[in-house]
């Protein structure tokens, strides 16, 4: 579908560096993934201790981290340090080895999804690792493997907050998992494909040319419904504002990670960064064309990264614009609002793709 | 019956002569023992219930102020102090003496259900006991306590040796059965939504609360018992600064200043009284601020905008403050009989800063409209949750914006006039939805009436002739009321009717000093709010009744 397939980022690391056969493959994907989860991490390095900061400081009127280093840009390392030096309290009664599983588990989860991004080109490398038949559905299983870990945290942390978050945590994804995976579902049958080159590509043709401006088919523009449906259900999966209920700090002081400290919570923290910057890469890939953009192809890469943090600005703003909804207004608008508005978008998706094709 | 309504017929209704109430009474009252501010009947302490619901039922007093207990050197004496919501100028207090050796009377509780605190208290701290109070326990202080601090024989360099028994979980007590399972689970008292040190032992089925005690008593440090030790003139009026510390203090201070100005009678210079009035309401817009910003933090979550918002303009009025009494949070401005000194110079840029803020006002509020009260989340989230109706809220004496979200008419400061605010033109603000959303609406358009307030005194004091502006009264340096003689006043505070009650033993010390907090009162409605209700919405609940430890503890 759409252009010629691209060359994998493996596949260009051994050709380019001559690693021949099987071990070669392997070398060069182990390579390839850590290069890509390093510029993971690397965003979620700046947004965590800096970007969130300032954006924050932005919408109420603050200055934030200003005197260290450029732009205070040097409180990255020096939050990195305060708190990988902090003492990791184990509280009594926790249930190991769970309790230390959990906090790997999230952060993983969201970078295994990562593996199936197409997150575009830069120069000659294209930045995706594998792009499998059934990368789509791969995508969206990765991402949800995380309540697991927010329901082993509230429960192994022998803490009443703790399970109320991770058991809020369930209920929230269970609620939203379905529109969520359903709304995905309309734009497989555009594209035809679970595939996620094909579906990119599929959003690389013109949908209508105004004044002069190529209007390109992003399914953002070609159903703003699904796009809209996809985004709110996109929040509650990676629990941000409105829907941070399993945290939701004033009630539940810090929901599944009350009981973590030191380098526990920083692994929950980078999780829930990687979490929001995957839920970006999924829009992105689902509605906002992918890497496409306006310029040569080569640096679509960029462009992605853009709408990435585009979608992480989103998220900040939404966490100091809106309140947070209840645990059972959520559920309800979950199962009662969002499914069926999702299921009736499937069938009129299904309806006109029937009728056009 | 505790919730039945008051009979609201003519007959109650009407303004009844001491002589009259007597009649009423009839054979329940021993003597009477009269206090400055209103009739007093001495009753036998085994007829408590009797008396006030006589009262309640027929004479109209439904709402019980405060309970002030004391020890004198032959009895025990706790005093209801009754008003009426309606007229609050219409007051009587019922004296219950208590034997000595044996401090028993009757429980008011069944008749008001305030007096279920109130006592409590009278009993952690004077030591008299109540009969059919459903649950006499210790409520300031540890529950292990040694004597009653305020009582006469109290050793205070007597050790409190005994420790706490390891926390005993209520939950095997009362509420497990093979039925249901319930959880218990500590609220504070270091929770970041609990405004201070406050515990409440909440139980939950799931998510939904079947019952929350508040506990709290975190925050006492002895106020009354300083104020005994303090001397009218000048020692007293540091301390109420430290009550409600949310910038309020200039409200509270007023409270000491009327009680204590009333009992000495002095008589307060009219351009001093617009002072206060003016500085009173800056310090109202400041608290409400802060009750709309944490309310915010409560219900959006932390790093919302609106809280960095209220803070800002709050920090408008605060800097208003410091211009005027040179401090930021303890004002110590009022004195008796006046404040302590005049606005600052040059005057014109004092009010020309006001003006400012008060322009600017209007646009704020507006923004807070937007960014809150039209938010459809927030609606959903506020609007039917958190539900105080009008005679609940009587019955348990709430007072000030949490009584006025209920649609109950009252406020001290146009009932029981005082300051120069029957001069000024001002509404009260009253919002019939009982619920959180309605708690704070009012709050928000008190800002508005509050900031008419303001604009009215600039422009008195602006016109003011220079050679009238008298500050202070001519006050003794000593101040010795009479002996015996009593008294209790209320003003309109930030939080509602902050009361003081005041006994001279005819020396510059007063003998009792009894605060009447509105955050102690209000907070004793939360059970009755969250009961049945989502943790979230207790949250909600609590921060729209704007407690503030320091107030509820004291």
């Amino acid at each position: 579908m759409g252009t010629a397939p691209a060359q994998l980022f493996p596949e260009f690391l051994a050709e380019t560096f001559g690693l021949p056969g099987v071990l070669g493959e392997v070398v060069a994907a182990l390579i390839a993934a850590a290069v890509v989860g390093n510029i993971v991490l690397a965003f979620t390095g700046v947004a965590g201790p800096w970007a969130k900061r300032k954006i924050t400081a932005a919408f109420t009127d603050r200055i934030a981290v200003n005197r260290v280093g450029p732009f205070g840009l040097l409180i990255i390392p020096a939050s990195a340090v305060q708190l990988l030096a902090k003492e990791l309290i184990v509280p009594e009664g926790v249930d190991r080895p769970s309790w230390d599983i959990a906090p790997v588990i999230l952060p993983a989860s969201a970078l295994l999804g990562f593996s199936v991004i197409p997150m575009g080109r830069l120069g000659p490398i294209n930045f995706h690792l594998a792009d499998p038949e059934v990368g789509f559905a791969l995508v969206f299983a990765f991402a949800s493997i995380a309540s697991i870990s927010l329901v082993m945290a509230g429960y192994a942390s022998n803490n009443k907050y703790s399970l109320l978050g991770g058991l809020r945590a369930v209920a929230q994804n269970l609620a939203y998992e379905i529109p969520l995976i359903v709304t995905a579902m309309s734009v497989v049958l555009f594209a035809g494909t679970l595939q996620m080159s094909g579906i990119v590509g599929a959003q690389t043709t013109t949908l209508v040319t105004i004044a002069g401006i190529d209007i390109p088919a992003w399914y953002a523009f070609v159903n703003p419904f699904a796009f809209v449906l996809f985004l709110t259900a996109n929040m509650a999966e990676i629990g941000r504002n409105p829907f941070d209920i399993p945290e939701a700090p004033t009630e539940i002081v810090a929901g599944y990670q009350t009981e973590y400290s030191s380098a526990y919570f920083v692994l929950f923290y980078l999780g829930e960064f990687v979490h929001i910057f995957l839920g970006g890469a999924i829009l992105a890939v689902t509605f906002l064309g992918g890497a496409s953009g306006p310029g040569p192809e080569s640096i679509g890469f960029i462009w992605f990264v853009v709408k990435i943090w585009g979608f992480f600005l989103f998220t900040q703003w939404a966490r100091s614009a809106l309140p947070r909804v209840r645990i059972d207004q959520l559920i309800e608008i979950g199962w009662k609002g969002m499914l069926v508005l999702s299921f009736a978008n499937l069938v009129l998706t299904a309806v006109i793709v029937g009728v056009i094709a | 019956m505790s919730l039945e309504r008051p009979d609201t017929t003519d007959d109650a209704a009407l303004e009844r002569t001491p002589d009259e109430l007597e009649e009423l009474l009839g054979d329940l009252v021993v003597k009477r023992d009269d206090h400055l501010n209103a009739p007093g009947f001495v009753i036998r302490p085994d007829t408590v219930q009797e008396t006030l619901s006589t009262l309640k039922e027929q004479a109209g007093y439904d709402h019980l102020s405060v309970v002030s207990a004391q020890e004198y050197e032959n009895r025990y004496e706790s005093i209801y102090h009754l008003k009426k919501f309606d007229d609050p100028t219409q007051e009587v207090s019922v004296v219950v003496p208590a034997d000595k050796d044996d401090p028993v009377s009757e429980s008011a509780e069944p008749v008001f259900r305030t007096a279920d605190w109130h006592e409590r208290e009278a009993y952690d701290l004077i030591g008299v006991e109540y009969d059919d109070h459903p649950d006499l326990r210790r409520i300031l202080l540890p529950e292990t306590w040694q004597g009653h601090p305020l009582s006469m024989d109290y050793d205070k360099d007597r050790p409190q040796i005994a420790t706490l028994p390891e926390h005993a979980n209520p939950l095997q007590e009362h509420h497990k059965d093979s039925e249901s399972d319930t959880m218990f689970l500590n609220i504070g008292p270091h929770h970041p939504a609990t405004h201070g040190v406050l515990h409440l032992k909440t139980t939950l089925d799931g998510e939904q609360v079947v019952d929350v005690e508040p506990d709290i008593g975190y925050l006492h440090r002895c106020e009354e018992q300083m104020a005994q030790a303090g001397t009218y003139r000048h020692q007293i009026m540091p301390y109420p600064d430290r009550w409600d510390y949310i910038s309020a203090g200039l409200l509270n201070e007023w409270a000491y200043a009327r009680a204590a100005e009333d009992l000495a009678e002095i008589e307060v210079p009219e351009y001093a009284q617009v002072i206060r009035t003016m500085g009173a309401e800056m310090c109202r817009i400041a608290a409400h601020m802060l009750a709309l910003a944490t309310f915010a933090l409560d219900v959006n979550g932390d790093f919302t905008a609106t809280f960095m918002y209220a803070i800002n303009d709050r920090e408008r009025v605060q800097d208003l403050l410091e211009d005027l009494t040179g401090q930021r949070l303890m004002f110590n401005y009022f004195r008796l009989g006046g404040v302590v000194w005049d606005l600052p110079e040059p005057r014109e840029e004092f009010f020309s800063k006001t003006r400012d803020f008060l322009d600017q006002l209007p646009e704020s509020v507006e923004e807070y409209h937007n960014l809150v009260t039209s938010n459809e989340i927030f609606q959903m989230r506020t609007i039917d949750t958190g539900i105080l109706p009008p005679e609940v809220a009587k019955n348990y004496g709430a007072t000030g914006p949490v009584a006025r979200g209920s649609g109950v008419d009252y406020d001290l400061r146009r009932d029981d006039p005082y300051g120069y605010y029957d001069e000024l033109d001002w509404d009260v603000v009253t919002e019939d939805g009982c619920d959180n959303f309605s708690r704070l609406l009012v709050r928000m358009r008190e800002v508005e009436e509050s900031a008419k307030i303001i604009e009215q005194c600039v422009d008195l004091l602006e016109d003011w002739p220079e050679e009238e502006r008298n500050i202070q009264a001519n006050v003794p340096r000593t101040l010795r009321p009479d002996d015996d003689a009593e008294i209790y006043r209320a003003v309109e505070a930030a939080k509602g009717e902050l009361g003081i009650y005041i006994r001279s033993d005819g020396t510059d010390k007063p003998a009792r000093f009894k605060i009447r907090s509105p955050c102690f009162s209000n907070l004793q409605t939360l059970p009755e709010m969250a009961n049945g209700e989502y943790i979230p919405d207790v949250i909600a609940a609590l921060g729209s009744l704007d407690i503030v430890l320091g107030e509820v503890d004291r």
